[in-house]
């Protein structure tokens, strides 16, 4: 796993190496291993690595035979030895052994129309010297960033927006549709930022750069054909592609270890990594003091089946405040949870037991119905089917178990979901958990307020819906929702890839293997979620794999603590701090007086929702990225700059 | 304690614990306080914690409904019918 950046300009006025190493220095952490750059006339390149596959012969920027195409690359492409066979049978001639030569010569070999033949996680910039043109492109769900900024004609792009920061072109601003974005979704949606002109390639897409002007371009699309009944041979196409995907992402010249949640994805992913793995596993797990949040029941029982070396990340009183500053820092966007915090401090504590690839187990929830909101859809819809039914809306006291059972129940909890909206509105499921998020808003200052009366997230939302989405059913429609608005942008991003590649580790999916995700797009939704039985064919196929207790218990969502995490009672001092009015005049995003008015309700111990506990998130995590970005950045926040050990003139190695 | 007293203790409670961050919002003694936004599911339970400490009014489960705890208005008429003539309900 690495990092890369670039510049691209309109005119061939060269690409200064002290810009590649501002920009590399900014992305050391995704790639601590090595370091290289091209700087020609009209494009630049810099890379940072983290060795993984061909240790020895897999530097970057590389090159064809000729040096004509130059790649710079950030992922896995898991089926890259098929690939290679194939290549090497229509005449292409290797160098290296790495998959990055894969991308170079199927670039040539098939265009654009080799994404579709790679199964993998990647982003990555491919420089065409034949057409003076760059080629950008982001795998399928969107596990690997990609970056980009238009600057007078000239492409910027890098794997993290610090990197288009550093190299002094672009400027760092905010972009309050963005944020607002982030208040409503829990992420901006691609290609928007939080950042004023800064983008990111969507999932499924490339881009190509030339005369100045980019292109994006759709190269897959979600899509649920559902089928009226699961087929007779459901249960051995799902082990089978659970077994390939797993076999293909142990594929690595560096041990692959294991995330352990103690929920049954984890447990599915590390069960079918021990098997396969040719070295004894490694797993990893974080727990809490607070025993409603804490998992390491589940975790030590998988474990010690799976007989693996078992490190525990605990999380303790005042470490997630410790760590959140840096938390923002990586993640790059205001966040509406800490759930990152204890993701940034299992990834440090497993590169300190000198594992840089752990398969984790993202995805399974979107695929297979998992979360709770899938339910709650499902429930929406059963009793507003039966509007005058008293028995039907009291199944909303089952839905999520793992809040405050006094919460949860009478009218107001009811309420709280029918009155939402109605099913004829295509963000029907989402509703619910969008105007509760966007509750945050409340405590927006008055100028953010008037900047953003015109704008409408969910309108936005909705006219961003393919046409083949009416055509879905209700749940499938949900699980798009879920997959385009919280997995890629939020899960996959500030909680998974940059917290793990703050410390130089690589996750790696079995779950979003676009294989299983097609799979699970054709099963009946009953295949998936079974009255209160959430992701049943997973369970049916989990049976001699996973121990019943895991198996068979709810699922519960990894949390964190959040208020709790900054109040003991009284503020830390930072988050005091950065909620003086004083600092909240300074960025002008939150009102001084309502924020007063949160502190004071946190301080009492009052502040018990997750209303109030997401606004305080969020005041905070804003005042933090703001801070960072739009003053310490303009400052340079930049490690020392590295050295590159490769460095490519033209095309060929120097 | 007669009912505009409650409905006026009660409205500066909700306005001091819920509408903090919305000093300027107008609040009506029927505006209906689910779906108006000010109060939520766990917003209800602190409400009925007030009602106990400050007209020692216990709110038993089957009594939390819309009905009862809907609006300001629907407050104070609960909070009367409860403590009768005056007497505390906590039995």
């Amino acid at each position: 796993m690495c990092g890369f950046a670039g510049i691209a300009r309109r005119e061939p006025r060269g690409v200064a190496a002290g810009t590649l190493d501002r920009m590399a220095a900014a992305l050391r952490h995704r790639g601590p291993d090595g370091c290289g750059r091209y700087a020609g006339p009209r494009v630049g390149l810099a890379h940072v690595r983290l060795s993984i596959i061909d240790v020895a012969g897999g530097a970057q920027p590389l090159g064809n035979e000729d040096g004509s195409v130059l790649i710079v690359y950030n992922g896995e492409v898991y089926n890259y030895l098929e690939l290679r066979e194939e290549l090497i049978a229509a005449g292409h001639r290797f160098r290296t052994r790495s998959d990055t030569e894969v991308l170079v010569h199927g670039y040539e070999e098939w265009g654009a129309a080799m994404l579709n033949r790679l199964n993998g996680q990647f982003a990555f910039a491919i420089y065409d010297r034949r057409t003076e043109s760059v080629f950008l492109a982001r795998d399928r769900f969107g596990v690997r960033p990609l970056f980009y900024s238009i600057v007078r004609g000239d492409l910027v792009f890098a794997s993290e927006a610090k990197a288009l920061f550093a190299s002094g072109e672009v400027e760092a601003a905010v972009d309050p549709v963005g944020v607002d974005q982030v208040f409503t979704f829990w992420a901006a949606r691609p290609p928007r930022t939080v950042f004023r002109d800064v983008y990111s390639l969507e999932p499924g897409c490339f881009a190509v750069w030339q005369h100045g002007r980019l292109l994006p371009r759709r190269y897959y699309e979600l899509d649920y054909p559902e089928a009226r009944e699961e087929s007779t041979d459901a249960l051995p196409a799902l082990d089978g592609l659970l077994g390939t995907g797993v076999a293909l992402r142990l594929r690595s010249d560096v041990p692959v270890g294991g995330y352990l949640s103690g929920g049954l994805d984890s447990s599915i992913g590390c069960a079918l990594a021990a098997r396969a793995s040719p070295y004894p596993l490694r797993t990893f797990s974080v727990t809490f003091d607070d025993p409603r949040l804490d998992e390491r029941e589940f975790q030590l029982l998988v474990a010690d089946q799976l007989h693996s070396h078992h490190f525990v990340q605990a999380i303790r009183p005042g470490d997630v405040a410790a760590v959140f500053p840096d938390v923002v820092w990586h993640a790059e966007t205001p966040l509406v949870r800490t759930a990152p915090a204890p993701m940034y401090l299992l990834a440090r504590l497993t590169r300190q037991h000198d594992i840089k690839v752990v398969l984790t187990g993202e995805g399974s929830d979107e695929l297979f119905l998992g979360y709770d909101l899938f339910k709650e859809t499902a429930l929406r819809l059963f009793c507003l089917r039966q509007p005058q039914s008293r028995s039907r809306p009291r199944l909303f006291e089952r839905l999520y178990p793992y809040l405050d059972p006094r919460g949860r129940r009478g009218d107001f909890w009811q309420r709280f979901f029918l009155d939402a909206g109605t099913p004829d509105d295509p963000l029907f499921s989402h509703l619910p958990r969008f105007q509760l998020t966007s509750w945050i808003k409340e405590f927006y200052a008055g100028d953010l307020r008037a900047t953003l009366a015109a704008t409408d997230p969910l309108a936005d939302l909705r006219a961003s819906l393919p046409s083949r989405f009416a055509a879905w059913s209700p749940l499938n429609r949900a699980a798009y929702l879920e997959m385009v608005t919280l997995l890629s942008p939020y899960l996959l991003a500030a909680q998974g890839d940059r917290m793990s590649l703050a410390h130089g580790v690589e996750g790696r999916f079995p779950f979003l293997d676009h294989r299983l995700f097609e799979f699970a797009a054709r099963l009946p939704t009953g295949s998936k979620l079974r009255g209160f039985q959430e992701k049943a064919v997973l369970r049916r196929w989990a049976r001699d794999q996973v121990p019943a207790q895991v198996r068979n218990r709810p699922k519960q969502p990894y949390r964190a603590p959040d208020i709790p995490a900054f109040f003991t009672p009284q503020p830390v001092e930072y988050v005091r701090e950065l909620l003086d009015e004083a600092s909240l005049a300074n960025t002008g995003m939150f009102d001084p007086r309502a924020v007063a008015g949160l502190v004071r309700r946190c301080t009492a111990g009052a502040a018990t929702g997750v209303r109030e506990n997401q606004a305080l998130v969020a005041i905070v995590s804003a005042q933090l990225w703001h801070r960072q970005f739009m003053n310490d950045m303009a400052r340079g926040r930049l490690g020392p700059l590295p050295v590159p050990d490769v460095v490519l003139a033209d095309g060929v190695a120097a | 304690m007669d009912e505009p007293t409650i409905l006026n203790r009660t409205r500066a409670y909700v306005l001091d614990t819920f509408l903090y961050m919305r000093p300027g919002f107008d609040l009506g003694d029927r505006d209906r306080l689910l779906q108006k936004g000010v109060i939520d599911s766990m917003g209800v339970m602190e409400l009925i914690g007030f009602l106990r400490s400050e007209f020692d009014v216990a709110v038993a489960d089957e009594d939390i409904t819309e009905q009862n705890l809907g609006t300001l208005a629907d407050i104070a008429r609960y909070v009367v019918s409860k403590r009768g003539n005056g007497g505390p309900t906590r039995g």
